[in-house]
């Protein structure tokens, strides 16, 4: 199967296009980011106009007090992108909380699926397979009404344990197929050694399954980070804004500019693609082990 | 976790420490460690689909919610729904945007797929790097930065072929009723290919390399040897993706909120917007959008069970 010179050039042509549409849009946000506003408007033509700038980064790192020569006749500035830190911190809790929780919750319900063979939990798997389908704004209605009347509305809690709920079959899916390829024998000659069937799955199980934990915590960490329809409909007090809800409360306000906009989705999505990066083996498997396995 | 658990205790499995005490049957151990799951999915899940159901049968706007008491109509909210000119538009926006995605995504991650499995082309091993990268932007980040990208006046886009020469007028991207909806389209694929790609990459590699080596010994050719051995062997991951996207774009929602909100006009109006709008702006009509949002859910709930049924027949 050698290939021809001809295929050879066909194939590198062909992953150059496909480089060139994945890097398109990463490209505009970083260019974008680093331009004048008055630059973007007065050349419409050329991909770079004007000199590069860090002002967009500075006065949102700055909260607005350092404005720089590219804002410095901005007389507006919304609210929102000088509560930057606040929006940053409370992705990161937010972010963290679920992936922590949701990491328990889930290896819990899995390794009974697993090992303990009882036969409401083999339908809970298949509750699971119909929930990790419901999407988000389906249930965001009544989601908003539930919670209104228990008093979870802005608060944090609410948006962690909404997020947990529907993050929570996505992970069981991916842990089952991985505590299912655990050899039994281990389970059993730890608890012949003494060990409770609890704590063969927090010595055993648990321990041989950090690839699998590592895939889905990833992806929720992930997920939960880029989530917008939670955090937006359950909270509308600032205090309690994440990122994607910052950068949604820009969407149509005409006195903000692309420049500063970008600068803004630059922040937000670098953690998340730094992590996707870093653990892209893992968060590879964990797509496709919950996405076909089921 | 596995180092603070294997060490100070003297070795892993020897120490017969009962930290729980006397040892719960199975029945019961398993419904304790289900508890929590159980009950956030309870919280998060079950009762508002029960009660997505519910409210979609009562008259509640922002008025009944402060007082609590929401009178009951029937299927008067399902009524009104499928008689607003506005959701048949906004479900014939859904389907053909859904048609449109899913179709491109597919044949688009066929292709990549192959392309990236290509060991001996050391170009294809940069796409495998970076393929993952667009699942990482958030949907809204994505789909202001495509904003800034299609802007008619001073876009990047426009910048891009100006600067080739490949036009001498500014285009207007997401202005034109008729093309608005694929312009919408292009970000969701652009986000949601890598998921696609992925599962076919995966279903290749699970292909005995012995069947091409055999098949070009035979004579046959890349496209022979892709119609008769690669398709019939990822077939059954491809209707997998199929039923998969379909059921996720069904509820395309981000996109469309951060580059038309809707427009122009009506244009891009599709069902997740239309419950989203209906329940979350003026005039609050939390009914009205319940019933277009489980009217959603039937559509997503045929696909999950397609999706399921499909599974088992595999694993048969």
């Amino acid at each position: 199967m050698r290939k021809t010179p001809l295929q050879k050039i066909l194939l590198h042509l062909a992953n150059i296009v496909v480089i060139a549409f994945i890097l398109l849009p990463l490209s505009a946000v970083v260019i974008g980011s680093l331009l004048a506003e008055k630059n973007l408007a007065g050349d419409t033509r050329s991909i770079i106009p004007g000199d590069i700038t860090f002002d967009n980064f500075r006065v949102i790192i700055s909260r607005g007090e350092q404005r720089g020569q590219v804002f410095e006749q901005a007389t507006y500035l919304p609210d929102n992108v000088k509560k930057i830190y606040h929006a940053l911190g409370n992705s990161v809790v937010i972010s963290l909380s679920v992936t922590f929780l949701t990491l328990i919750f889930a290896s819990l319900s899995a390794y009974t699926i697993v090992k303990l063979q009882l036969r409401w939990a083999a339908w809970l798997l298949s509750v699971n397979i119909f929930a990790r389908f419901v999407p988000i704004i389906v249930l965001m209605i009544p989601l908003y009404v539930v919670f209104r009347q228990l008093g979870l509305l802005n608060s944090m809690w609410g948006v962690i344990i909404a997020l947990t709920g529907f993050l929570l079959p996505y992970g069981i899916l991916i842990l089952v197929p991985y505590f299912a390829s655990i050899p039994k024998e281990l389970d059993e000659s730890a608890r012949i050694d003494g060990c409770t069937r609890f704590t063969a799955f927090l010595r055993i199980t648990l321990p041989l399954s950090t690839p699998a934990l590592a895939s889905y915590g990833a992806i929720v960490f992930i997920i939960a980070w880029n989530d917008l329809l939670i955090p937006l409909i359950l909270n509308n007090r600032a205090e309690f804004m994440t990122l994607p809800v910052v950068i949604a409360s820009l969407v149509g306000d005409v006195f903000v500019v692309f420049n500063l906009m970008m600068a803004i989705c630059l922040i937000a999505l670098t953690p998340s693609v730094l992590l996707v990066m870093l653990l892209r083996k893992f968060v590879v498997e964990g797509l496709t082990a919950g996405g076909v396995k089921g | 976790m596995s180092a603070t658990e294997t060490n100070g205790r003297g070795g892993q499995t020897r120490a017969p420490v009962h930290r729980f005490g006397r040892e719960l049957p199975p029945k019961m151990l398993g419904f304790v460690m289900n508890l929590p799951t159980l009950l956030t999915l309870t919280l998060v899940l079950a009762y508002p689909i029960y009660y997505a159901g519910y409210l979609s049968l009562h008259k509640v706007t922002l008025i009944q919610l402060r007082s609590g008491n929401f009178p009951f109509i029937g299927f008067g909210n399902y009524e009104r729904v499928l008689t607003d000119p506005l959701f048949l538009l906004s479900l014939g926006n859904t389907l053909i945007f859904t048609a449109f995605t899913v179709v491109v995504e597919v044949v688009a991650a066929v292709m990549i797929a192959i392309l990236i499995n290509q060991q001996d082309i050391w170009t294809s091993r940069v796409t495998r790097f970076l393929i993952l990268l667009p699942y990482a932007v958030p949907p809204i980040a994505n789909g202001l930065i495509w904003s800034f990208m299609y802007n008619g006046k001073l876009g990047f886009l426009n910048r891009l072929l100006y600067s080739v020469g490949a036009i001498d007028r500014p285009i207007d991207w997401t202005g034109d009723a008729d093309t608005a909806l694929f312009a919408v389209a292009v970000p969701y694929i652009w986000r949601t290919l890598p998921f696609a790609v992925l599962l076919v990459h995966a279903a290749l590699q699970g292909i005995n390399k012995e069947l091409f080596e055999a098949a070009s010994v035979d004579g046959a050719g890349p496209w022979r040897r892709f119609r008769h051995i690669t398709l019939p062997l990822i077939m059954p991951v491809i209707v997998v993706l199929l039923v998969l996207r379909t059921s996720f774009a069904v509820a395309v929602f981000d996109e469309i909120l951060a580059i038309t909100q809707g427009g122009p006009g009506d244009a891009t109006w599709v069902a997740s917007w239309y419950s989203y709008r209906k329940g979350f702006a003026p005039p609050f009509d939390i009914g009205m959008g319940a019933a277009s949002a489980f009217i959603l859910a039937l559509m997503v709930a045929f696909f999950a069970l397609l999706y399921i049924k499909l599974l088992y027949r595999r694993v048969d």
